[in-house]
């Protein structure tokens, strides 16, 4: 560089050659130069005072449109994100908000499944048939056709128990046996490996004045069970509550099979 | 000695009048001063070497903010301003640096 290192001239140091230059005076070479250090004082307060004063009318046109170019760009970014985020917001709400509902429409089938499946307890109106077999006719077809009877007239959940003893929860697998084959004295009604004795009587839930119909018509329940010499007495109740419940198996070999459609 | 009263005088004159720059003059000015100021110190360090010449600094003075002005305008036609702007103060700022390390040279000898 320019710095060098440079002898100072004997007698005369740099000092004495600035006091010199600050020694009161007037040269006349020197006032040109004293001009233009006013002017660069001058500029120099101007462009200060400027640059304090203005944010974006001091900038050149290229620098404008490149803050703007960033500003928008800045912009768009951030739009596409807020949109993002909105979207995502959506998603999430509506996501959880389908799910509970989907989780809510599943418990209440679940429910509903229980009872027709009898590993829930029911209770609605409904009927009791309390059936009295003195001589011991009544066999396990009578009380599978008075089932039978029942499930026609719209019974829902049905329960068939001895009057003072066992019940059982009568669901779809539900078999009816004798204890002897063809019935007859002294036979035992078995009702899914548990044995009835009689009276029998049957819980059902159902519409109670259709059940009552249904097992009161000609040629119907009762009238079977009176030729039996047996009786069969129907009582509408308007609340009927059955606890029974029978353990739903799980199938060994049926799967569900998956939904045909995409919903 | 008439040189520093010159400065001081700019200076006053410039925070009474509080003049507003004109457009086309916005984008050089900052450079232009940068350059004289790169010129007074030229200057400065002429003098503590005891070589300096009134003509020498007008003419540098001049060509110096000139030449600023110059570089800047060409770089706006050609769509470099900002960095050309910026170059040109690097350059200067090296000079000035430079003048201001000869100068404390000659006054502490270090």
């Amino acid at each position: 560089m320019t710095d060098v290192e440079r002898p100072a001239r004997p007698g005369r140091g740099a000092w004495g050659r600035l006091a010199s230059a600050f020694r009161p005076g007037v040269k006349r070479g020197h006032l040109l130069p004293a001009l233009l250090c006013a002017l660069l004082g001058f500029a120099f307060v101007v462009q200060v005072r400027s640059t304090q004063e203005t944010g974006l009318e001091g900038l050149r046109q290229s620098d404008l449109v490149r803050i703007l170019d960033d500003v928008n760009q800045r912009a768009d970014r951030l739009r596409t994100e807020a949109r993002d985020l909105d979207d995502t917001r959506a998603r999430v709400t509506s996501g959880s908000s389908g799910s509970r509902a989907a989780l809510q429409a599943a418990e209440d089938r679940a429910k509903v499944l229980g009872v027709l499946a009898g590993t829930l307890p029911a209770t609605g109106p409904g009927i009791e048939l309390t059936v009295s077999d003195p001589k011991g006719k009544v066999g396990s077809d009578v009380l599978l056709d008075t089932l039978e009877e029942l499930r026609d007239s719209g019974a829902e959940a049905v329960e068939i128990g001895s009057l003072n003893g066992p019940a059982v929860r009568v669901v779809a697998s539900t078999s009816f046996a004798d204890t002897r084959t063809g019935g007859g004295p002294g036979s035992r009604v078995v009702v899914d490996g548990t044995e009835l004795t009689s009276p029998y009587r049957f819980r059902v839930i159902g519409d109670p004045r259709t059940l009552a119909a249904a097992l009161d018509i000609p040629g119907g329940v009762l009238d079977v069970l009176g030729q039996d010499d047996a009786q069969g007495v129907v009582s509408q109740k308007e609340k009927i509550t059955i606890t029974s419940l029978r353990a739903a198996p799980s199938p060994r070999y049926a799967r569900p099979a998956p939904e045909q459609s995409g919903e | 000695m008439i040189a520093a009263v010159g400065l001081v005088l700019g200076i006053v004159v410039g925070l009474f009048l509080e003049p507003t720059v004109p457009t086309w003059l916005q984008p050089y000015l900052p450079i232009a001063v940068v350059a004289a100021l790169d010129a007074v110190f030229g200057g400065v360090r002429a003098l503590l070497d005891g070589i300096f010449n009134d003509k020498v600094f007008v003419v540098s003075f001049v060509s110096n903010v000139l030449v600023a002005a110059l570089i800047v305008y060409l770089g706006d036609q050609l769509g470099v301003g900002t960095q050309l702007s910026t170059g040109v103060v690097v350059v200067l700022g090296i000079r000035i640096f430079a003048n201001a390390a000869a100068i404390r040279r000659q006054l502490f000898k270090a």
